[in-house]
């Protein structure tokens, strides 16, 4: 078994065997499947603290590439069968590699989120945090660009039904949010832009 | 074995003492199982709590001069003369409770986890005291523990006259780390929002609610008869409020539901090309966050006053309530998109097989009845609304119509539980609680094993 001794926080405790694996669950909810809409936007708006997570991602990968083509790799045939080590060492490799092209793309075309001029600032824009009335419920959340999207802790994506429904509006208007299956209005109530 | 329902699940994580102490707390579960026989009784609304030949009235009369009648932990009795007296379960059961202390006291000396080890003795202190806060405090404020363990006389389903006796249960579980993180990643999604709160209402603030899914290995008593796959404990609203509450999630059971209940009820009432577009593992997942949202919406419906105003109608309200609001729940998580559509319709879908779940179960356990009556009520709701289109037993769900009849179930609901009054609430459940909305689809149904 190849072991990486660089220190990169990915790898620390692990030993590369299913890596891909660990890839996979670091990268949620941004996995592979959603690369070929990724490389189909322009635009990545990210926060600041989200730019350095994605850059300490990439530095990571880039690492872990380098300790795991520089180590042993293992041999292809086993006997007359190819050799499952290999297998298992190739598809990490593939999706390392995934993983950093997608990195790279996002770091060629972020935009930083900033707060907008004092006068738009009564907008609903990327980085505002709104106060909503919705349904009988007070929600407030920070609107953010889809990767630095976390509902759980109050951050809602500017692609989600109600982060586009929101955005362009203002303090005071009733907003519609047409789904499918889910059908609601709600008012903002307050927009502020903290630092970002 | 009677009012015990076992689970095989793999123990190989735990160490050699772990083993040990989880052994032990098996058998002090099993032994919980008589008491709650003992206390059960379909025949009548007030179980063996009180006499036979007791009317509410009477009770009611008798406990204005001694409230110890309608303490949650006594036997209702008759002396000599025939009046009514109030019995402590910890006395009526002192020798069958002598045992089930000592091994708790052994159980604790095997336990490395100091406040396991205190909840543990203070468990055996309050089954032979009959002061059960004590110990329900230590377990409220104790982090999650690698076992998951409750005993005691808890629910108060079986007592159908005043709500109010609580019936004896123990589990034994443990933790399931990797899904607990994710439960608790949902539980801060769906409790984002500040809920209005209808003026006059006497709203009780949960603000601690902890979480655990376990992969329980035994259920005895209550708990073993009704098959819960989750809960929301203490039940007690002054203590929630003071000191929080505590979520299981039980994963054997919910396993074991799922295979039997929802994904046959699924395949029997739903018509096949629908039933293409979901894989078992979507439904799966819908289940299991059925009764995450039910769990965790418990936390947020508690209201002082409810249980003395809505009776033995009360858990009726409260328990579709907490259904009702989580799926309503759900509909702000898909549209900030931390759900996405499928998921949503999985949800839904299995809210729908769990109503008709709750029904079956109360033709074999007459005992959750409040259950299936809430059931209908929802279900009543979706036919007459056009979000189940019905045709021969077979069925094709609306879901932007079932939506609406969330909403709509939702808005009263709320009403009858915050503020609405027993006539309101009895009249609520007359009109729209009937079982031909399930009897409908009986003909599909027989290929369930409980209507075989």
């Amino acid at each position: 078994m190849v072991l990486c001794h660089h220190c990169c926080s990915i790898c620390k405790n692990n030993s590369l065997r299913g890596l891909a694996k660990i890839i996979r669950s670091k990268t949620n909810p941004l996995t592979t499947g959603d690369f070929s809409k990724i490389m189909a936007e322009k635009k990545f708006y990210l926060t600041e603290q989200g730019l350095e997570k994605i850059k300490k991602e990439y530095q990571d990968l880039k690492n872990l590439k380098l300790a795991k083509t520089e180590g042993e790799i293992p041999k292809i045939w086993h006997s007359e069968d190819i050799n499952p080590e290999y297998l298992s060492f190739r598809e990490d490799l593939s999706f390392l590699e995934t993983r950093i092209a997608e990195l790279e793309n996002i770091l060629k075309n972020v935009e930083l989120i900033k707060p907008p001029p004092k006068e738009r600032q009564n907008i609903v824009n990327l980085g505002a945090t709104v106060l909503i009335d919705i349904d009988g419920e007070i929600d407030e959340f920070r609107l953010v660009g889809t990767l630095d999207a976390d509902p759980s802790n109050h951050k809602i994506s500017n692609e989600s039904p109600i982060g586009q429904a929101l955005l362009g509006k203002r303090v005071g208007e009733m907003v519609i949010i047409k789904t499918p299956i889910v059908n609601h209005s709600c008012k903002i109530t307050k927009i502020k832009y903290n630092k970002i | 074995m009677k009012g015990i329902r076992k689970f095989k699940i793999d123990t190989k994580e735990l160490s050699g003492k772990e083993k040990v102490l989880f052994k032990k707390l098996i058998l002090v579960a099993k032994l919980i199982a008589p008491l709650y026989l003992k206390q059960k009784n379909d025949k009548y609304p007030g179980a063996n709590f009180y006499p036979y030949d007791a009317t509410k009235e009477e009770i009611e009369k008798a406990a204005k001069k001694n409230p110890a009648i309608l303490s949650p932990y006594t036997f209702v009795e008759r002396d000599k003369t025939g009046k009514l007296i109030a019995i402590p379960y910890h006395l009526k059961f002192k020798k069958e409770l002598k045992p089930v202390a000592e091994l708790l006291v052994e159980a604790a000396k095997l336990s490395d986890n100091k406040n396991f080890s205190s909840y543990l003795k203070s468990q055996a202190h309050s089954l032979l005291n009959g002061n059960y806060g004590e110990s329900e405090i230590i377990w409220l404020k104790a982090e999650p523990s690698k076992f998951g363990f409750v005993i005691g006389p808890i629910e108060r389903y079986l007592d159908k006259f005043f709500f109010k006796k609580c019936a004896y249960q123990a589990w034994v579980g443990f933790l399931d780390e990797e899904r607990t993180k994710e439960a608790e990643k949902f539980k801060n999604m769906i409790l984002t929002g500040r809920r209005k709160i209808l003026s006059g209402s006497e709203k009780a603030e949960i603000l601690k609610l902890g979480i655990r899914i376990d992969r329980t290995v035994i259920f005895s008593g209550l708990i073993a008869d009704f098959m819960f796959t989750g809960t929301n404990l203490p039940n007690d609203v002054k203590l929630m409020e003071k000191h929080g509450s505590k979520l299981t999630i039980f994963e054997s059971s919910l396993e074991l539901k799922f295979k039997e209940d929802h994904l046959p009820i699924f395949k029997a009432v739903f018509d096949k090309k629908f039933q293409k577009s979901y894989s078992k593992e979507d439904l799966y997942k819908g289940s299991l966050r059925c009764i995450l949202l039910h769990e965790i919406s418990h936390s947020l419906i508690r209201y002082r006053d409810a249980e003395e105003r809505l009776e033995n109608l009360f858990p009726v309200f409260d328990e579709l309530y907490a259904y009702i609001l989580g799926i309503k729940s759900c509909g702000t998580l898909f549209l900030k998109g931390a759900m996405n559509q499928k998921e949503l319709e999985a949800i839904l879908i299995m809210h729908i097989c769990r109503n008709f779940t709750w029904w079956l179960d109360s033709i074999r356990n007459p005992s959750v009845k409040h259950y299936a009556v809430g059931a209908a009520i929802a279900q009543d709701f979706f036919l007459k609304e056009g979000a189940m289109k019905e045709k021969g037993g077979i069925s094709w769900p609306n879901f932007t119509k079932l939506f609406i009849c969330i909403n709509e179930l939702s808005r009263l609901l709320e009403y009858h539980l915050a503020v609405g009054s027993y006539e309101e609430a009895k009249e609520f459940v007359e009109e729209y609680s009937s079982f031909n909305v399930f009897k409908r689809f009986s003909s599909q149904l027989t290929k369930i094993s409980k209507l075989k």
